[in-house]
């Protein structure tokens, strides 16, 4: 067995690419939250170092962003988060652009920032974003606000008029860090006017678009490379060191590498903090008539995909529920913290966890086992969700059931929590592939699937093979370069899988009937084999693939959808993640130490295409979720993170999993993405057997403080409203 | 300026300062598998053997290296019976954190060929792996531990 | 930046001269976990490291009447050194042990975790209750600090310009030693709160010395002679214990930092300090 490059170390991640006269680069970073930038002084840096400031790209797009632009690429008139880029600087070695950046000399005037999303709504807030244009399909409605996502269905709030016990609470999820082990890292260079970036970028597609409207230039004068990322998880989306890179490559005429230090990802992006008001309200017999969500996400100083953030957390927060009279109104807030975006568990995580909780608390109130509870309100196949989408494919009950017996649920419910969610996946959305015959008789996949380290060329190597009727080894992936893979939407919210199965048949039906022409045949008389192509009943017609060398077929895969940013309503996901957890735990009464002792998940796999990647996928989702259920939260004071090392943010090590288990529930007819379902499932069942054990917790992470301070033995301070203080945990 | 080192059994002159790291210097000489996440410590990816023994080589200032025997995963060779079953198992997922749990796995299983499930996890708890391949990497180093013994 | 000096000395003498000149341009580099942080991350740039790997003797561990641990030692080889898990002083094993992890204690020393006092460390809490000294050499000799003494505030010791700590001394511990480590996050954290306990309990059971050191929640350990008086001459209760361990969490001064907060501290005191004695109630 050859080992794997993975495996030796060999392997070339984003950070690892290089160029002949490559310049390293380094920024100069906002020790404010918000301030004026008064002058930028770079005449103390040594000539031979290239400095890059507002001046230097006067002549560019002056703000991009995926949703909403408003980001400069380096600071113009005000910096709005500690972290903020003021200036760069590229220089021949690491050493060297270090030493420069400290040479720029910076004016501030420091103005108030504001650091609390719904504070940041207040009239007496600073506003962030003055004259920026928002997208007619965004909603601003509010200080600060760059999206407000509503929906109502049914009757609305006067729902609750049908209900005979309401329940109601105040939630809060805090920041989190992606800790992607490798940071990230940007390679750009321009040859000929033509910019050439390698990025570890999971939105390839995004990010040309973006550099073309920022650079001025058509889409066909920007190429983007896909490095290999050591791990992603949501950071390494849409433009990150894409634009200060570029940029500095234009002025210094050379190629430019940026790799950020560890300290600099706390402050590039992160987890939307989030703060929820739920009122949950059923007939007395367990039957949910009306639910309302209030949330507030703080997206930081800049929107990124906050505006789509705050929409999918909106509906997940609702939950699998039939559910009568909905409303949602999630609010996407800018504050001066630094920006938030995609996240693995992207918005479910913060939305499943207020929801999940309240879930649990009518259980509660009502005296209703919490199992029996969701099974009685879950969707069922045929059933309308509060989008007005009607659900197929339904799992929800399959998976709850699964989860609940894994801890022997019906035994005791002594320390135990359930949860069970439904995920959106990007919608709408568009896959391309190509399948081509090579010289050597091999099928090159040409696909924009990036690599985070979710093993997609395995799977889009036994979803061709399977298409084609080929053994795997067979088909190679091709090079990610948008120069040569077809369009694809991007690598995000577990589509993948889904989306280029679908595509990939298209494809490898494309290929045959391109091959039956060349033999003069019906496609349904083709026979491909590993040892070629031929027609049936006629052996002798048989050629080896290398011979047919050039032949490529095409698929497309397209999902409608999209929900109307008034109603709500709409089509909010071609298909639905779906997924349950169960937890049982062990308190520390005097310290507030929560030891799992059993969890279990189960979600919906449907057809698993490459099972030990399935189930390290879903593993490591499950991780993540004891991450951001006991200990992982960035801390900020007055905007700064007070915690961005790795001893101050811990993620989990061996010794905090416990022994886990976990279904795969397979069928169905589609293959689906699995990389997050397990993410927001895990912490709300975790917090409903902490709840159990008699710590009714409303935040994460809980941490053994809050744990402790939320003993309803202590008497817990709930507050009136969710302006209110939030010191009950 | 200038220090001697023996990397895989193979003498080196690592180029550095001397306040830069064992890691930075060893980048620089082209050893990609020594890669920086955390940079105090903690997370175990720069992990090298120095005379077999596990250290961060992010802490490490590269002079105080001189002279030492160096294991990186570069030097491994196929049928190294941990890598292999780290690749038979699926051990890892983005890859970027394996040479340093291969090469805390090599010296735990050096000095007790027959580790308890928990010795495992303790000696690997320094090790971190973000998309979280924890128990697969366990079930590799059990397995690694049973051939090493055959 | 000009690069700086780089100097391995071979004898005491040589680096003790080498510090005397230097001055504060110099840092001491012992294992280099605490110095590689800085220097990696900028947060101290020096003229010019003493190196001490090569100083002769300071890697020796010898058990008489006392624990001797030269200051080169790493907290690996207390960790695994034979002759101090079969001997009294096992407990010192187990505190180096309960240090970050075997990488870090591959490297980091029995002098450099002193010299650093950085407040969130385990062995100065157990030390500090055992008596530990440290020996501080200079040009003009030798003396003996106790470690609650050579510790006084964060990152701040008692250690003299020309001074190198060249060993730590460990009495003999009494017959009841414990140190717990109280993680309130992962596995992998350093301590919230560190105590440690020594106590000579004779033969029917009778406390005749306790000594009760709280780390990891101020500048320094603490101990509460007073607080723990009550213990002495008599078996140790469970209700001696709860009033040691109210005590103590009213006397500490506690800090807030990412693994706690200051009340969080106190209140953790009180349970922990009174599990550590109930051990000995038991």
């Amino acid at each position: 067995m050859t080992l794997d490059p993975r495996i030796t170390g060999r392997f070339e991640y984003g950070q690892d690419q290089q160029v002949e006269g490559m310049l390293h680069a380094r920024i100069l970073r906002s020790p404010h939250a918000h301030a004026k930038v008064l002058s930028i002084n770079t005449s103390e840096v040594p000539q031979q170092v290239v400095t890059l400031t507002r001046d230097d790209v006067a002549d560019l797009e002056p703000l991009y962003g995926p949703m909403v632009k408003d980001q400069p690429i380096v600071a113009r008139e005000r910096v709005l988060h500690v972290g903020d880029a003021v200036a760069a600087v590229a220089a021949g070695t690491p050493r060297e652009a270090e030493e420069a950046i400290a040479l720029v000399e910076v004016e501030y005037e420091e103005m108030p920032g504001v650091f609390d999303p719904v504070d940041a709504t207040g009239d007496a807030a600073p506003l962030l974003h003055d004259g920026i244009e928002i997208p007619a399909e965004l909603r601003p409605d509010g200080r600060n606000i760059c999206h407000r996502f509503r929906l109502q269905s049914g009757l609305g709030q006067q729902g609750f008029e049908l209900a005979d016990v309401v329940v109601e609470d105040t939630f809060a999820v805090a920041a989190a860090a992606h800790v992607a082990m490798e940071p990230h890292a940007t390679l750009a260079y321009w040859e000929e006017g033509r910019l050439h970036v390698i990025t570890g970028t999971q939105t390839p597609f995004n990010v040309r678009r973006d550099l073309a409207a920022l650079f001025r230039l058509s889409e066909e004068m920007i190429r983007i490379v896909v490095a290999p990322m050591g791990g992603s998880f949501g950071a390494k989306t849409f433009m990150r060191l894409e634009p200060i890179t570029a940029a500095l490559a234009r002025k210094a005429r050379r190629p430019v590498r940026a790799v950020l230090t560890r300290g600099e990802e706390f402050l590039t992006v992160n987890r939307h903090p989030a703060r929820f008001h739920i009122r949950l309200g059923a007939t007395r017999d367990g039957t949910f008539v009306a639910k309302s969500v209030d949330a507030w996400w703080d997206t930081g100083a800049y929107a990124d995909c906050g505006p789509s953030v705050c929409t999918k957390g909106g509906y997940a927060a609702i939950g699998p529920y039939r559910i009568p009279n909905v409303t949602v109104d999630s609010r996407c807030v800018y504050t001066n913290l630094p920006p938030a975006g995609a996240f693995r568990g992207y918005a479910a995580t913060q939305g499943v966890w207020a929801s999940e909780r309240v879930t649990d608390l009518m259980a509660g109130r009502l005296e209703i086992d919490p199992l029996e509870l969701r099974l009685r309100n879950l969707l069922r196949d045929g059933d309308r969700f509060a989008t007005g989408e009607v659900m197929r494919d339904v799992r929800f009950a399959a998976c709850l059931r699964a989860a609940a017996e894994a801890v022997d649920w019906s035994e005791g419910r002594k320390n135990k929590g359930l949860a069970v969610m439904l995920k959106g996946m990007q919608t709408p959305s568009r896959t391309g592939v190509a399948l081509e015959i090579d010289a050597g008789g091999h099928i090159l996949l040409r696909s924009a699937t990036t690599d985070m380290g979710q093993r997609p060329d395995i799977a889009q190597r036994n979803l061709a093979a399977e298409a084609l009727g080929l053994s795997p080894d067979l088909i190679a992936v091709g090079p990610n370069d948008t120069d040569l893979v077809p369009f694809d939407t991007r690598t995000t919210s577990s589509r993948s899988t889904f989306m280029m199965s679908n595509a990939i048949r298209e494809a490898a039906n494309d290929l045959r009937r391109k091959i039956a022409e060349r033999f003069e045949v019906a496609p349904e008389d083709l026979v491909l084999s590993d040892e070629g192509a031929g027609v049936a009943g006629s052996p002798d017609l048989s050629r080896p693939l290398a011979d047919l060398a050039g032949l490529r077929g095409d698929g497309t895969f397209v999902t409608p959808g999209g929900l109307d940013p008034d109603t709500g309503q709409g089509i909010a996901s071609s298909h639905w993640h779906q997924a349950a957890a169960s937890a049982e735990v062990r308190v520390d009464p005097e310290t507030g130490v929560t030891s799992i002792t059993r969890l279990h998940t189960a979600v919906y796999a449907g057809n698993v295409v490459d099972r030990p990647g399935a189930e390290l996928q879903n593993e490591g989702s499950t991780i993540f979720g004891i991450g951001t259920a006991l200990f992982e939260g960035i801390v900020f004071e007055g905007g700064q993170v007070t915690n961005g090392n790795l001893s101050d943010y811990e993620i989990p090590s061996i010794l905090d999993v416990p022994d886990f288990t976990y279904d795969l529930l397979e069928g169905g007819e589609h293959s689906h993405g699995l990389g997050e379902m397990a993410v927001p499932v895990v912490p709300a069942a975790i917090g409903n057997a902490v709840a159990a054990a008699g710590h009714p917790v409303r935040n994460l992470p809980m941490s053994a403080e809050a744990v402790l301070g939320s003993s309803t033995s202590q008497g817990l301070r709930r507050p009136s409203s969710p302006q209110g203080g939030w010191e009950g945990d | 300026m200038k220090i001697a080192v023996q990397v895989n059994n193979h003498p080196v002159e690592l180029e550095s300062r001397a306040d830069e790291t064992l890691l930075t210097a060893m980048r620089r000489a082209g050893f990609r598998s020594v890669r920086l996440t955390c940079g105090i410590g903690v997370c175990g990816v720069c992990t090298v053997l120095i005379d077999g023994q596990p250290i961060s080589s992010c802490l490490v200032l590269a002079p105080a290296a001189a002279g030492a025997g160096i294991t990186t995963t570069e030097g491994l060779h196929d049928g190294d019976p941990i890598a292999t079953a780290f690749q038979e198992l699926s051990a890892f997922q983005c890859g970027y954190c394996t040479p340093g749990f291969i090469l805390t796995t090599r010296a735990l299983l050096l000095e007790n060929p027959d580790p308890a499930d928990d010795e495992i996890r303790h000696a690997l708890a320094g090790n971190l792996c973000r998309c979280g391949s924890y128990l697969k990497i366990h079930q590799a180093v059990r397995r690694a531990a049973e051939s090493m013994r055959r | 930046m000009e690069e700086p000096e780089w100097h391995s000395p071979a004898s005491i003498e040589e680096a003790l001269a080498l510090k005397v000149r230097l001055g504060d341009a110099a840092t001491v580099v012992a294992g280099g976990t605490f110095t590689g942080i800085l220097v990696a991350n900028d947060l101290i740039r020096p003229h010019a490291f003493i190196h001490l790997a090569r100083l002769p003797g300071l890697d020796r561990i010898e058990i008489g009447d006392e624990l001797h641990l030269g200051a080169m030692v790493t907290h690996r080889r207390v960790e695994r050194s034979s002759e101090i898990r079969e001997s009294p002083w096992a407990c010192v094993a187990e505190c180096f042990a309960s240090v970050a992890s075997p990488r870090i204690r591959n490297q980091a020393t029995v002098g450099g975790v002193l010299c650093d006092a950085d407040y969130a460390s385990d062995p100065p809490t157990l030390l500090v209750a055992l008596g530990a000294r440290v020996r501080l050499r200079s040009p003009s000799g030798e003396r003996d600090v106790l470690v609650a003494d050579f510790i006084k505030d964060h990152y701040e010791t008692a250690l003299g310009a020309d001074e190198l700590l060249i060993d730590v001394v460990v009495p003999r511990p009494p017959r009841h030693v414990t140190y717990f480590k109280f993680k309130s996050r992962s596995s992998e954290d350093r301590p919230c709160v560190g105590v440690a306990v020594a106590a000579e309990v004779d033969d029917s059971g009778r406390c005749r010395s306790l000594r009760v050191v709280v780390g990891a929640v101020s500048g320094r350990p603490q101990e509460f002679p007073q607080a723990c008086a009550v213990a002495l001459g008599d078996r140790i209760t469970i209700d001696v214990a709860t009033e040691i361990g109210h005590q103590y969490s009213e006397l500490a001064s506690t800090l807030s930092d990412v693994r706690g907060s200051a009340a969080y501290r106190k209140r953790l005191i009180a349970v922990l300090v009174r599990r550590s004695l109930e051990t000995l109630a038991a």
